[in-house]
Formats: C-alpha cells, structure tokens, sequence
C-alpha cells in the first residue's frame, strides 16, 4: 500500500511538471522558432556563401577573412562604441538626476512629470529619427544650425562629418531612454526606506550629500541592471542610423547592426552578414562577462566592508 | 481615476502630435523612388469574390479605382491591395522568395530592383506560359524586354509605367533672368549640357538663383542618358572604363564648384517644400514626378516642361510579377494583363500621370490632346512620349542601387567641398569591397 501511495505521488509530482513546463513552453517553443533556430542557422551561413536565391556554396573562413580586412567593419565598430558612450553615459547620469528630483516631495505634479519624461520611450523610432533628422538638417536652415549660427558657428553638416554624425545619433538614443532609464531608478529610490533621507536631514546632510551618501550606494544594483540593459541596447543600434542615413549609411555612423544588416539585405550576401553578426556576438559575449565580473567584484568589496 | 485620465489625456495628445508629423511630412510617395522614411503598409480589399489575390504595390499609383472596375467585371475575383514603402515591398518579396512562401499573388517590382531577382526565374511564373507572347506589342520593346531574361524566353513582368525623363523648369526664374519662357524657346536655349552650364552661370548673375536644387539629380539626368552605365552585362564593373558615368560626375562636380547647383538630399522635406520656393530654376527629372511638383506647389502655370539637354533617360518605372508561389497564376496574370493593357494605362496616366509603356496609347487622341493646364496648358503627354521613344535602354545590373548609393556618397561629399577625384576613388574602393563579398 504504501509503496502505490509513493508512486502515485511521484507521478503526481511528474504531472505537475508536465504542466509547468507546458505552461513554460510557449516561450521556448517561440524562442526556438524565432530566437534560437535563426541563432545557429547563421553560424552555419556565416562559412558559406549565398546570395539568399542561389544555392549555398562553402566558403570556410573568407567571409570572417573578407569583414576582417574591410575597414568599413573596424570603423562600424568604433562607431558603435563611440554612439554608445556619448548615448548612454550621459543619459544614465541624466536619468539619475531626473529620478531623484522626480522622487522628492519638493516637486508638485510629481505624476504629470513622471508621465511626460516616459513619454518618449513610447513614441515610434521612426517617427523620432524623421524629427531628430529636421533638428540636425546638414542644410543652414536647419534647426540645430540654426540655433549655432546665432552663435556663428556652423553650418555643420550633421549626417556626413565625423563626430557630428555620432553627436546626432548619440542624441535619439539619450532623448528616447532617458525617461525609461528614469523610470528604472524611481522605481529603485522609491524602495529606499524614508528614515534614511529623513535621519539624514536631521543630521544636516544637503541633497547632494543625500544623493551621493544614501541614493547611489543604494541603487547599485539598478544601476548594474541600466547598465547592462544599456550596454546591450547600444551594441544592437540600428534602426536611429538607418532612418538617419539612409540605406546606403556613411562610415561616419554606420554601426555593427547596420552593417550585417546591409550586407544581408542591401548586398544580399548573407555570409559576411553572417559572419559579422557572429563577430558581434563575440563582442556582446566578452562585454557582458566582463559587466559581470565588475559587478561581482563590486558585490564583494561591499560584503568585506560589511564585514 | 484622475490619474488614469491624465495619462490617458497625455497619451492621447502624444499619439495625435506623432500622427500630425507623420502626416504633414511624409505623405509623399511616388511611384519610382522613396526613402526609408515610410515604414507604414495600408491594406485594402475590393470585391467579395472566391479568389482573392493578394497584389504588393509601392507609390501613388491609383490601382485603386482600376481594381473596382475590374472586380466589378470579375466577379469571381477579389483583390487584396496592400501598398508599403518601395524598399520594403522589395526587400519583403526577396525575403519570401528566398524562404519559399509568404509571397503575393501579383508583386509590383521597380525596374532597376528587377535585377535582384533574375537569378530566381523559379521563383517567378514565366508570362510567356501565361499568354504574354500575346501582348509584348503592346509595350514599347526595350520596356518589356528589360522584364524578361536576357534570351528573351523568361518573361518575369509586365510593364506598368516608364519615367522618361524631361526639363522640368520654373517659368517665373526664367523670365526674371531676362530669358523667353516658353518650352520652344528654354528647349533651344538649353539644348546641351554646356548651354545649361552657361544658362546655370546667367540666371545665377541676373537672380542669383541656383539652376537646381539637387546635384543630385543632374547625375542621375546624365546617368540616365549614358548608353552604358554602372555594370556590362557579365556584370563586371565598368565605371571606370567608359567615360559617359565619370562625365556625369565630373560635370556635377563643376557645378558645385561654381556654386550653381544646390546639396539638397532628395524626398527630404526640405527638398519637396523647395519645389514651391522658387529659388532655383530647374529640376530634371522623370515623368513619374510631375505628381510631386504638383503637390507640393500648387499654383499653376509656374513651373512648365520641355526635353531634357541632349536626349532623355528612363529612370523608375515598374513590373507587375507573379511570384510561382501564387496558387492562382492564371487569374493573377489575367488581372494583370488586363491594368497594364493600353486602355487602363491611359486611364492610369490621365488619373496619376503614371506615363504609359505601351505606345499605343501616345496614339490615342485623348492622350495627345491631354492639356495640362499646371505646365502652363500644354501638351505634356506629348513631350513625355517623345522622351520616351528616344530612350536607349541600358543593363543595370543586380548591384545597381548599392553603386548608386556609394556614387551619391561622393556626391554628396563633394557638395560640401571635398576633392572629386578623391571622392570618386574612395567610391570606386567601397564599391568594389561590395564585389568582393
């Protein structure tokens, strides 16, 4: 009897498993269709070379060969970091700062603020990059030209020159995440405990003192998150150069997504598109290691202070 | 409660200030060209009968009201017309292509982007199987060739509309520099490349107004007349073995240098608000753009049309294909058959100024006798077909718009000072890493 007892519950406990993972499933099912399936089709592609129609031919290793001698490919790169220093760091102090004013009680319409800084995050890339593109016009006319020639500077050719190009793209990308990167830290301040803030006033602290002795220590763990989710998203930049450049891009602002995008369905040569997305997953692997390994340090240090 | 109606009053105003930009600024599609700009696909269904095609357009074309008509006929047919962003439609049928389904029923394909699929005559229903060999007189013949292989035994589309390019010209910029404005009169006046260099010099010192707004597109007039242009047909580059796409280039370079032309990019909106501006004196460019100068300047009698220096090009027009995937090719190929026949071209032509491919229809007398009252009532249709039956076909070639794109990087960089030559060399070097891959 006892023995039948047991079993039962074992495959009770099975069932219960078949369900959770049926529940869990549609995910993976999808994540395996759309997420791992294409993953490692393009490791394969990325040794052949194929123009989408045409059968596939073997290539070896010449499309890494090919993207590795193609000045262009460096210049993506670089211009990827570079976009995503100028876009990011900037917008997470910014968003810090905005968080902690919208998190006081000194501001009134605190929920009007904190509904118009998000806005942003919701409007369509599109829509924001033809407007971004009015603002940073090469044309004299333009507003961001206008505005310095007040000053007499300029006329700068905003989608052409070096660092202009990053300038105006690095500036989408701070307009649009600010207000998400805002809402994150909210959310993270909002969760520090008021006695700390009001124990600090009755000792005197000022806000900046407030801001940078409770606030940030606080918020190291949001700030790891930001700054992983950041790191990410700037790696995977594309759509902002797109409807900014065009299609054709420039060397000024094309990055490692544009790049494997264009060789894929501007070229239609899917291996060096291939082999390029691969080198990008490389680059996005070794970053996030090290994120991590920083993060991890930083965990321990606090632990040994604690101690 | 309150909080939900702010947010919901501050949605509301985003979304209808993300719509008035969307709106005011782009809605200006043509049927040859487009930029990234407009990634928005509208969908519409006409007819309730059994069969229903599936049709991918891009641009202006009006094949809204020629569908009515023809579902009304046809009524065992309905059509489902989907138009997106030229680039799009493109890139979405060689997607689909080459993953094997998804494709339409009839897909409208650009004439240069045609290249792109010429490797995959599987792909597509062969017209000639369908009954094509019966209509090719009805286009004008390097039309129709240019839809079909190089033999002349796959037939991939059929034409719709061509874009023989012509002068387009501000009457009021002429006159203010001293100059009759008459077609007859600018036609002589410009009837070469050097007069329009010297006529650029004079209206810039009478005005000092620009001869166009975009380099740009005084390129793409001399590239279009070129016999020979980017690629040979082994698909070998050739742009540094024929002199016509240097000359071409070399000449804009000079008109930069001489401040007479302007750097304006195309479709931006700057570019299409121009237009009404007056501040330049001509823009080249095909028939397809009539609708745009229209738009975007009203008032008529200002602008007018005559033929372009030393010959017209082609530049834009499309085919109507079906992808072998369709299920009801011989309906798909009746349908399309039946728009691109002289009749609905002339239709689509008085409708939308889409220029015909079929010359039968030049023949037509409400065709010749189309006045336009805009260009000043003359006989536009008239000087479109001339420029039309003097165009020279010439090979694009599959990387057509790749090399188009690096030669107007150049272009572009030199706009803004930088030395031609080098231009033209860092050009030539990024087009040919583009081969190599």
């Amino acid at each position: 009897m006892k023995k039948t007892k047991k079993n039962n519950r074992l495959t009770d406990k099975k069932r219960t498993a078949v369900a959770a993972y049926l529940f869990i499933s549609p995910f993976f099912i999808l994540f395996a269709i759309f997420g791992l399936f294409p993953m490692l089709f393009s490791f394969y592609l990325s040794f052949f070379r194929w123009d989408g129609l045409d059968p596939m031919t073997f290539n070896g290793l010449n499309n890494f060969r090919f993207i590795f001698s193609d000045p262009i490919f460096y210049s993506s790169i670089k211009n990827t970091f570079l976009i995503g220093l100028l876009g990011t760091l900037p917008q997470i102090l910014v968003s810090m700062v905005i968080a902690f004013a919208l998190n006081s009680t000194l501001i009134r319409f605190r929920n009007v603020f904190r509904t118009l800084i998000f806005l942003p995050y919701i409007t369509s890339i599109v829509a924001v990059a033809i407007i971004f593109g009015l603002v940073f016009n090469n044309q004299p006319f333009g507003f961001a030209n206008y505005i310095l020639s007040l000053f007499d500077v300029g006329p700068i050719r905003w989608g052409a020159e070096y660092w202009p190009v990053k300038f105006a793209i690095a500036t989408m990308v701070f307009w649009r995440w600010v207000g998400y990167n805002t809402i994150i830290f909210l959310a993270g301040m909002q969760s520090i405990p008021r006695e700390l803030y009001e124990a600090a006033k009755i000792d005197g602290a000022t806000i900046m003192q407030q801001l940078r002795l409770i606030t940030l220590p606080m918020l190291k763990p949001i700030v790891m998150f930001v700054v992983f989710t950041a790191t990410i998203g700037s790696l995977q930049l594309f759509t902002e150069p797109l409807i900014f450049l065009g299609r054709g891009f420039r060397e000024e602002g094309i990055t490692v997504v544009a790049y494997l995008w264009r060789d894929a369905f501007v070229y239609n040569t899917f291996g060096t598109a291939s082999a390029a997305a691969i080198v990008l997953f490389v680059i996005i692997i070794s970053l996030t290691a090290l994120n991590l390994g920083i993060s991890s340090l930083i965990g321990r240090t606090k632990k040994s202070k604690v101690s | 409660m309150s909080k939900f109606l702010k947010l919901t009053a501050f949605m509301v105003l985003a979304i209808l200030l993300l719509a008035a930009c969307n709106g005011g600024g782009n809605d200006n599609n043509d049927s040859a060209n487009d930029s990234a700009n407009d990634p928005e696909t509208t969908e519409e269904s006409f007819g309730d009968g059994e069969i229903e095609l599936v049709f991918w357009e891009f641009g202006n074309t009006g094949y809204d009201v020629l569908i009515e008509e023809y579902v009304a006929q046809n009524p065992h047919i309905s059509i489902n017309l989907q138009n997106a962003d030229m680039n799009d439609v493109h890139d979405n049928l060689f997607t689909s292509i080459s993953a094997g389904s998804g494709a339409p029923d009839i897909a409208m394909v650009e004439e240069a982007q045609i290249e792109r699929y010429r490797n995959a005559e599987d792909a597509f229903h062969n017209l000639f199987d369908l009954g094509a060999a019966d209509v090719e007189d009805n286009f004008l013949d390097w039309v129709f060739q240019n839809g079909g292989n190089a033999d002349g035994t796959f037939q991939f589309g059929l034409p719709t509309d061509i874009g023989p390019t012509v002068m387009f010209y501000r009457t009021d910029v002429f006159e203010e520099a001293g100059f009759d404005s008459s077609p007859e009169a600018v036609n002589e006046l410009v009837n070469t490349w050097e007069d329009y260099e010297a006529v650029a010099r004079e209206i810039y010192e009478e005005t000092g107004k620009l001869m166009t707004d975009a380099g740009e597109l005084v390129f793409n007039a001399r590239r279009d007349q070129a016999t020979q242009q980017y690629f040979n047909e082994d698909d070998e580059l050739i742009i540094d073995d024929h002199p016509q796409i240097r000359e071409a280039y070399d000449y804009v370079a000079n008109l930069f240098d001489e401040g007479l032309v302007g750097d304006i990019p195309l479709w931006t909106p700057e570019w299409f608000a121009g237009m009404e501006e007056g501040t330049y004196a001509t823009m080249l460019a095909p028939a397809w753009m009539q609708g745009q100068i229209k738009d975007n300047s009203p008032e008529e009698g200002i602008w007018s049309i005559t033929t372009m220096p030393e010959g017209a090009g082609n530049w834009g027009g499309s085919y109507l294909t079906v992808p072998s995937e369709s299920e009801h090719a011989e309906e798909a190929y009746n349908f399309i058959e039946w728009l691109t026949a002289p009749e609905q071209q002339l239709e689509a032509f008085l409708n939308y100024g889409l220029f015909p491919s079929s010359p039968q229809v030049y023949d037509m007398p409400e065709f010749m006798d189309y006045e336009d009252e805009y260009f000043g009532g003359i006989a536009t249709a008239q000087v479109f077909s001339e420029a039309a039956q003097s165009v020279i076909p010439v090979y694009k070639g599959r990387l057509y718009y790749p090399v188009d794109e690096e030669l107007k990087e150049a272009i572009d960089n030199m706009s803004a000072g930088s030395d031609p030559d080098e231009e033209w060399d860092a050009a030539v070097s990024r087009i040919e890493r583009i081969l190599q891959r």
